[in-house]
């Protein structure tokens, strides 16, 4: 890639479900001071800004409003980006086009979602164009539903196996001060005595609505180094299309496939020599909204063979202490302010990669990582990090 | 915190409830192609999907003026699908989400299915069958319209759900 960028601060808030303490230009105010605080710059040191949430959730129109000046982003050149569930990974793509392009040395990509404003299921469901899930109260999760039900059935995984996901996510979680659902979990069994919301999905088997922001500052090689020790570097990234519904297009019926998961991977993989992941590549921060989505993704990404996601679970490959940790983080399923996830999922892969994320550093030494989001209209974005 | 009180509980931040009951209806335009799935299941209780010239595959969830797979100009080729079909997988809600018509919580006891259509296109709809004993992958079901003329113009929703049938 031309003119790489880095990564060189990273700032997140605490998440939680509520936070009637602060308004949303005070919320994302935190991540933009933590952010410059881990890249030891001043907010006049920001060359451009890209803001970037989904309106909809919050119900509020222009949420910027009043947030421009509370970060100081007054009269400087940006953009704000609003997508599906990779609206992050879109602003942070854009972050480092602006640097890849020599427009400017240092971009920040802004992200956040303050659930308790508003509904994501809500914004889905009423707010989306009358043929895309309209009238569908049940919103996203009957769609990783249906995609759980053709998983069991196709590869033989278990109700227990979803729940290990959620128990090794729980671990991560506890462990990571930024998380939301610290649910300290002790067993399978726990996991398997939480309610159904839409069969087969349980409670514990999806992920919450959060509060938070999360702030990236990316660097041009030319400053990168002098501005941080230990930038982490966009080697390479890729966002790709589909369209609305998972499922019923491309002979998917239920959406156990995913088109633009396929092509992003084809792509990045091939551009970058990656033949075997677990052997390449170090460790995986990916968006997984369910538990049964995480199992899943385990294969579209080519981390097992097919149908052996949920051996990978059952084996411990994928934990902190394994030959290739998965969302050490605790991931989605603890932490979701979904305008800011994929942007946590790459922050979390530059800390695991720069080894500061302290109590959930992976055992590992990580000098790779990818970190990927999946979002409606069926968008895939992924982000291929790396040490030098 | 309350005054004077070290040991009492802090005050909770006071929410405010706002109820909405009124009808919300608004405008949106479905242009030609979508119009054309519109207006045949408003007027005729017709539910139609267009063609690809190049690959063949039906669009169902919707109608579009391009292929997505293909790149090309779809042309006017239209299908008529058919209304009755067999339930290729279908789940239920068990835990009540929000209503956002509402403004509440609220459930849907129509358990949302894929249905596979007799002439092999995928649908996802509802169900009419509520009691969760009685489903079962490869039930025969057929299309319930609304009758309501009036009520009809809903495109995809002008169809209630899908009733279980005997053959």
């Amino acid at each position: 890639m031309p003119g790489r960028a880095a990564i060189v601060g990273v700032g997140q808030t605490y998440h939680t479900s509520k936070r009637d303490d602060v308004n949303l230009p005070e919320m994302v105010g935190e991540a933009v001071r933590a952010a410059l605080a881990d890249a030891q710059l001043s907010i006049k040191d920001i060359e451009a800004f890209i803001f970037s949430n989904m309106e909809a959730f919050e119900g509020i129109l222009l949420p910027e409003h009043g947030m421009i000046a509370e970060v100081g982003a007054t009269g400087k050149p940006g953009l704000k980006v609003t997508g599906g569930g990779t609206t992050g990974s879109e602003a942070v793509g854009e972050g480092c086009h602006m640097i890849s392009a020599g427009l400017y040395d240092i971009t920040m990509v802004i992200s956040w979602q303050k659930h308790d404003c508003g509904d994501a299921t809500a914004g889905i469901s009423a707010a989306a164009v009358p043929t895309f899930a309209k009238g569908m109260v049940t919103g996203a999760v009957s769609e990783f539903a249906k995609q759980a039900l053709s998983y069991m059935k196709e590869s033989g995984a278990r109700e227990e196996h979803a729940a290990m996901v959620r128990l090794k996510a729980d671990r991560g979680a506890c462990r990571n001060p930024y998380s939301h659902l610290k649910l300290g979990l002790k067993s399978v069994d726990e996991v398997l005595q939480s309610p159904y919301l839409v069969w087969p999905i349980r409670l514990y088997d999806f992920c919450p609505q959060s509060c938070g922001a999360c702030v990236l500052v990316l660097a041009s090689e030319k400053r990168a180094k002098k501005i941080h020790k230990k930038p982490v570097w966009v080697a390479d990234f890729e966002v790709v299309h589909q369209e609305p519904f998972r499922a019923g297009s491309f002979g998917d019926p239920t959406g156990t496939e995913t088109y633009s998961q396929h092509v992003a991977i084809e792509r990045l993989y091939k551009r970058n020599g990656i033949t075997n992941v677990r052997k390449q590549v170090d460790l995986a921060e990916i968006y997984e909204p369910s538990s049964w989505e995480e199992i899943s993704l385990y294969e579209h990404f080519h981390f097992c063979e097919k149908n052996e996601g949920w051996k990978l679970i059952e084996k411990g490959v994928t934990e902190i202490e394994g030959e290739f940790p998965v969302n050490p983080s605790g991931g989605v399923l603890a932490t979701n302010p979904i305008g800011a996830t994929p942007v946590i999922r790459i922050a979390e892969a530059a800390l695991q990669i720069r080894g500061d994320a302290s109590e959930h550093q992976a055992t590992r030494d990580i000098k790779t990582a990818i970190a990927t989001a999946l979002g409606g209209p069926n968008w895939t974005a992924m982000f291929l990090l790396k040490r030098s | 915190m309350a005054e004077g009180s070290p040991t009492k509980k802090p005050e909770q931040p006071e929410y405010i409830r706002i109820k909405f009951d009124l009808p919300r209806p608004y405008h949106w335009s479905t242009g030609r192609y979508l119009g054309k799935l519109y207006a045949e299941a408003k007027e005729n209780k017709r539910l139609m999907a267009n063609r690809c010239p190049k690959c063949k595959e039906i669009r169902v969830h919707a109608p579009t003026p391009v292929c997505p797979k293909c790149k090309v100009d779809m042309g006017w080729d239209w299908v008529e699908l058919p209304q009755t079909g067999t339930v290729f997988q279908y789940t239920y809600q068990v835990y009540p989400l929000w209503d956002p018509h509402e403004g509440r919580r609220c459930s849907n006891p129509h358990p949302p299915a894929i249905i596979l259509l007799d002439n092999g296109v995928y649908l996802r709809h509802l169900l009419e069958e509520t009691d969760t004993k009685k489903l079962k992958e490869g039930m025969r079901v057929q299309a319930v319209w609304e009758e309501d003329y009036d009520k009809r113009g809903q495109g995809f929703q002008d169809i209630l759900y899908f009733r279980t049938i005997e053959e």
